[in-house]
């Protein structure tokens, strides 16, 4: 028997967690989408079609993940649901698989097809409205759009998806209950602990005169009556960029693994 | 054959639950592993499925390290905790989903089981009664046929026929080559069930005895007076005089009352150690 992986163990586990819970994770998944729509409509009414496309697809991509990523691994809250877990015949990897592919690979699909689907929709909707005889008819159908997953927007949320999943699924594994709470509590005090860092390290560097200093970005220093930007070597930058988005994200998914294996419950 | 060497364990690296144990558990028997609350049992237990892993020391299940909670291991062991969770799903769903990770499952069994327990195909297994829950899982365990069966307070939220039914089934179960553990502090609910006792304390082992061998050295009587105390283990007033638990040297034959050998051990570890020596 294969101890490591087993494609029809995996099978089995892929399909028992996905039916296991079928109305907290498929309604949940249907409420998410549901939410996203409602939020589409109202900002598209209000601010415009880009900053519906941004906010939701922003919010659906991380947020939605970060969700599914706590609900995939929330089996520690009480001993019995833990022990069921651990106990399974199946593999550590096959388990942990299961997790990133329901949370890092299932989701996201599901909520990329449904936002084009939604998107293209009220774009259509939107062209539809238009009047062709009108004189700027052109500008205006060419103003709105859909928004693209390979544009420089989806480019920034993607990273943001990647830390958001991974941190959530190796804090899953750290805190038996109310992991959901306590790993948002985490991100948030490291940011602020980031930034904030940054800026005393900026001030000590810059002489305490700075503006403003974003971690592994740029510094603001008043230069005069205006303003003047310092920004890190763009080889520098890009190596901070990878590691941020790629490496830091891909240390907390084997980090999650590991803890998986020696998890003790 | 389970296999446990030395065993420490604490959640504390300095509060040790457990030292230096060592008990070595054969295929053929029901052990029921008595232990007063918060003596260790269901930690014990958890170690030998590998949800604990052993501060010092070393467990070996038919050569497997639980620790490593490898597929091929997970297969041969079913733990049936004190509180069981079970998720909204019906007999059948359940079945589908749970019972191919057990290569020995056997359907007819499981169905047989769950009427002998009295537990009836009500939709929902979440809406049952947690005794209910309690007796599916029970029923379960017992048809994925595994060789290792550790139950933990097994009895506890079962109504009196429950019990009864428990212990009918889990004696027409039991076979050669399968090892049952039963953690209970209900010491009653083991009567005419196990064959082994282990009784744990203080993070030792006080005691590792068949039945047989515990009928053989140990007498368990009422007397009025109590002539000579050295030989006494066990000691407690009743309506008739005493109940004793006593060293049994002139062979005679008495029914075991679990209570009152777990209450001599415990309170008299070294005299029962010189006994069963």
């Amino acid at each position: 028997m294969n101890n490591t992986f087993s494609p029809q163990r995996f099978g089995l586990l892929f399909k028992k967690t996905l039916l296991e819970r079928p109305i907290q994770m498929f309604g949940f998944t249907g409420l998410l989408l549901a939410l996203i729509l409602i939020t589409y409509a109202i900002t598209k009414t209000i601010s415009g079609f880009t900053m519906a496309q941004n906010l939701t697809f922003l919010w659906g991509l991380i947020g939605g993940s970060y969700f599914m990523a706590s609900f995939v691994f929330s089996h520690f809250t009480s001993n019995a649901i833990g022990s069921s877990y651990l106990t399974l015949p199946a593999s550590h990897l096959e388990k942990w698989l299961c997790g990133i592919l329901i949370a890092g690979v299932l989701y996201p699909t599901v909520f990329m097809l449904f936002y084009r689907l939604m998107d293209a929709s009220f774009v259509s909707i939107y062209h539809n409205s238009l009047d062709p005889a009108a004189p700027f008819y052109k500008e205006q159908y060419r103003s709105v759009g859909t928004l693209s997953f390979n544009g420089f927007f989806a480019w920034k949320v993607y990273p943001l998806f990647l830390f958001a999943v991974s941190a959530m699924l190796t804090g899953s594994l750290y805190f038996n209950k109310a992991g959901l709470i306590k790993v948002s509590l985490v991100i948030c005090s490291l940011l602020i602990s980031l930034y904030l860092l940054n800026h005393l390290f900026a001030k000590i560097v810059f002489g305490g005169v700075i503006e403003d200093a974003w971690p592994f970005h740029y510094v603001m220093i008043p230069v005069g009556k205006a303003e003047g930007s310092i920004l890190l070597p763009e080889k520098i930058s890009d190596f901070a960029f990878n590691m941020v988005s790629y490496v830091f994200p891909a240390i907390l998914f084997i980090t999650s693994f590991i803890r998986l294996r020696e998890k003790e419950f | 054959m389970i296999q446990i060497e030395n065993l420490s364990f604490g959640y504390k690296r300095k509060k040790l639950l457990y030292k230096n144990l060592t008990l070595n558990l054969e295929e053929g028997s029901i052990y029921g592993l008595l232990g007063k609350n918060g003596a260790g049992k269901s930690t014990l237990l958890k170690n030998l499925v590998g949800l604990l892993f052993p501060t010092i020391g070393n467990i070996t299940i038919n050569g497997y390290s639980p620790k490593k909670r490898l597929p091929a291991f997970l297969q041969t062991i079913y733990l049936i905790p004190e509180e069981v969770n079970i998720p909204a799903l019906t007999i059948h769903k359940y079945m589908h989903l749970f019972a191919p990770f057990y290569p020995a499952f056997n359907k007819e069994q499981f169905f047989s089981y769950l009427g002998q327990l009295d537990v009836k195909d009500q939709g929902k297994l979440n809406t049952l009664s947690f005794g209910q829950q309690k007796k599916f899982i029970i029923a379960f365990a017992l048809a994925c046929n595994t060789k290792i069966l550790l139950l933990d307070e097994p009895t506890n939220g079962l109504d009196i026929p429950s019990k009864i039914r428990f212990r009918k089934l889990i004696s027409s179960v039991f076979d050669n080559e399968r090892i049952i553990f039963i953690s209970t502090h209900q010491i009653r609910d083991l009567d005419n069930l196990i064959d082994r006792v282990v009784i744990v304390d203080n993070g030792s082992l006080l005691l590792n005895a068949s039945i047989t061998e515990i009928a053989q050295k140990l007498c368990f009587k009422t007397m009025s007076e109590i002539d000579d105390k050295s030989k006494v283990l066990y000691a407690e007033e009743s309506l008739k005089g005493y109940s004793v638990v006593m060293e049994n040297t002139n062979q005679e034959d008495s029914k075991i009352d679990l209570e009152q050998l777990f209450n001599g051990v415990t309170e008299n570890p070294a005299k029962a150690k010189a006994i069963f020596q």
